[in-house]
């Protein structure tokens, strides 16, 4: 795999286009600044894992039934 | 009695009530006239409930003497973190955004605490929405550290722990998505507790990050926050995270053997990826000597490195940030401060398929620390590589984790519950925390611990000096 390159401003613009942002110049420089931090650990995150890896987050349809807040059932 | 009254930890006043020598009306009586003296220089409390409180204090006092005894929180003024939404009372997690936000409902770790017969003294000071701080361009200052005004107690719940340290209060909720429990707890030299991810009901806590978001008892000792997360802890069917767990006495945890216990000191992630400061080393080192006393079994032992829990932890947190705030990033982005709007745009910029990759990821770190917990009975680190920083209001935001990775994100990570503790002081007389973690659902261990440190040493017990408290900090800017 390439060794990734940090995104230019320009590829920022149209990440953030692309999000719905329509950031004033001084938001745009704090975003470009953040997404400098963000940028690498996004990096590291994107390699092979096994098919069988389940990410963290279990749905339990039971947790979603709607509470009746006076009795809490 | 053997001190003054705001020196009474909540054990100490709870007994003292049932032996009728000391009335929760005077408690809290002493407590809101510290409140009016010193908060005006700490920025501890955003709004102060004066006659609610001296009303439940009435009520507990009048249910106590009757013999109606509601347990350990019956009639104990507290704290609640301005994220904890309060009925009829004004909860603002110190944005501009929610500046004139009045829930209908009490959120349930309130009405936990109402029902046990708590006396709420006030809503106290945090961070933006629990992340963005400190901050001097909100509605509200930020709160100072009662050990020297010039400094942060840290964040997010930093008007728990500076009101604790300052004696305006003996207890707090606070809420913990990265560390924001512990590190106020350690940079205040209090106690605070983030337990198991679930244990502690987040229905109408206002969220930072839904995954992550913990809640937890903040006061001076593991004793009290054992007696309160006692209050706190418990099954909701309003939160989806809620785990339907068997009650467990965690006060009557603290009186289990620490002898033989096996402690895994994760020293890497405070000496070798970072250098923690001389005096948090120093303050470590003298606690492990205090735990082999204890007759504890210490070795150290290695866990995955602190880089690789923020990989998992920023992507999620900033994602579920970014889903939170969108409209109102697109609507009116000025009416953030800058410090959480910093920190939250990027989330715009995080592809669904990094969100699931830092999902599997977690699992993987979350699976590798619970195999070292198998070898283990408890983990203790460094609550901070640092003693509290300096407060400075031309300081440029951050992104967390970035330059240095957080010591205590990686129990949020994982879920497991972790407690800060004071372990110690620096050169300057800061205090500094050590952190003490266990396995899902081993709040009682891991508090047993603490408590057993807590009466071996004298670390803990200093309070901050009440001059230095009266001290004129530079006047903040309100915005």
């Amino acid at each position: 795999m390439p060794e990734p390159r940090p995104a230019t401003r320009e590829e920022i613009a149209v990440m953030a286009r692309l999000a719905g942002l329509d950031l004033s110049p001084e938001h745009f420089e704090e975003l470009v600044g953040a997404y400098a931090n963000l940028e690498p650990m996004l990096w590291r995150l994107r390699r092979g894992r096994d098919r069988a890896d389940e990410p963290a987050h279990v749905f339990d349809p039971r947790k979603f039934m709607p509470v009746d807040p006076g009795t809490g059932r | 009695m053997a001190g003054p009254l705001h020196e009474l930890t909540v054990a100490q006043a709870g007994r003292l009530f049932r032996s009728r020598a000391l009335s929760p009306v005077e408690l809290t009586a002493a407590y809101l006239a510290r409140i009016a003296a010193l908060d005006p220089a700490l920025n501890a409390f955003i709004a102060v409930t004066q006659e609610r409180a001296l009303a439940e204090a009435r009520q507990a006092e009048e249910e106590l003497g009757r013999g109606h005894d509601r347990g350990p929180m019956h009639g104990i003024p507290y704290g609640l973190k301005d994220i904890f939404e309060t009925a009829d009372l004004r909860t603002t997690a110190q944005s501009r955004l929610l500046a004139a936000h009045v829930p209908r409902r009490d959120c349930t770790v309130q009405a936990r605490l109402r029902a046990g017969g708590g006396v709420l003294l006030g809503k106290q000071s945090t961070w933006e929405f629990a992340l963005g701080g400190p901050s001097f361009d909100l509605p509200w200052p930020p709160a100072r550290n009662p050990w020297d005004l010039s400094r942060s107690p840290l964040g997010s719940s930093s008007g728990a722990a500076a009101a604790i340290a300052a004696g305006l209060c003996p207890a707090a909720t606070g809420s913990d998505t990265g560390g924001s429990i512990r590190m106020p707890a350690a940079a205040c030299g209090i106690a605070g507790l983030k337990p198991t991810y679930g244990l502690v009901s987040r229905r109408g806590v206002l969220p930072n990050a839904y995954s992550y978001d913990h809640c937890g008892p903040m006061a001076w000792s593991a004793e009290d926050c054992a007696l309160m997360l006692g209050v706190m802890a418990g099954y909701d069917p309003e939160d989806p995270g809620s785990l339907d767990a068997p009650p467990a006495d965690y006060a009557a945890a603290l009186a289990r053997p620490v002898r033989g216990l096996r402690v895994g000191v994760v020293r890497h992630w405070y000496e070798e990826e970072v250098r923690a400061e001389p005096g948090v080393v120093a303050g470590l080192d003298a606690a492990l000597a205090v735990l082999r006393d204890l007759g504890c079994r210490v070795a150290d032992v290695r866990l995955p490195g602190l880089r690789e829990f923020g990989d998992a932890k920023t992507p999620i947190t900033l994602s579920e940030l970014y889903a939170l705030h969108e409209g109102d990033l697109k609507r009116r982005p000025d009416a953030f401060g800058r410090s959480l709007r910093y920190r939250v745009l990027a989330g715009a910029l995080v592809r669904a398929e990094d969100y699931v990759q830092a999902q599997r990821w977690r699992a993987e770190l979350t699976a590798a620390v619970g195999a070292v917990l198998e070898e283990v009975d408890l983990l203790v680190t460094a609550g901070s590589f640092t003693a509290a920083p300096s407060l400075d209001p031309d300081e440029p935001p951050t992104f967390l984790g970035a330059a240095v990775p957080s010591i205590t994100g990686p129990f949020n990570t994982t879920g497991m519950p972790a407690l800060s503790v004071c372990c110690g002081y620096d050169g300057a007389g800061l205090p500094v925390g050590m952190q003490i973690a266990g396995r899902p659902l081993d709040e009682g261990r891991v508090l047993a611990l603490g408590h057993a440190f807590e009466r071996a040493t004298a670390a803990g017990r200093r309070r901050p000096a009440e001059a230095g408290m009266q001290g004129a900090p530079a006047p903040a800017d309100t915005g």
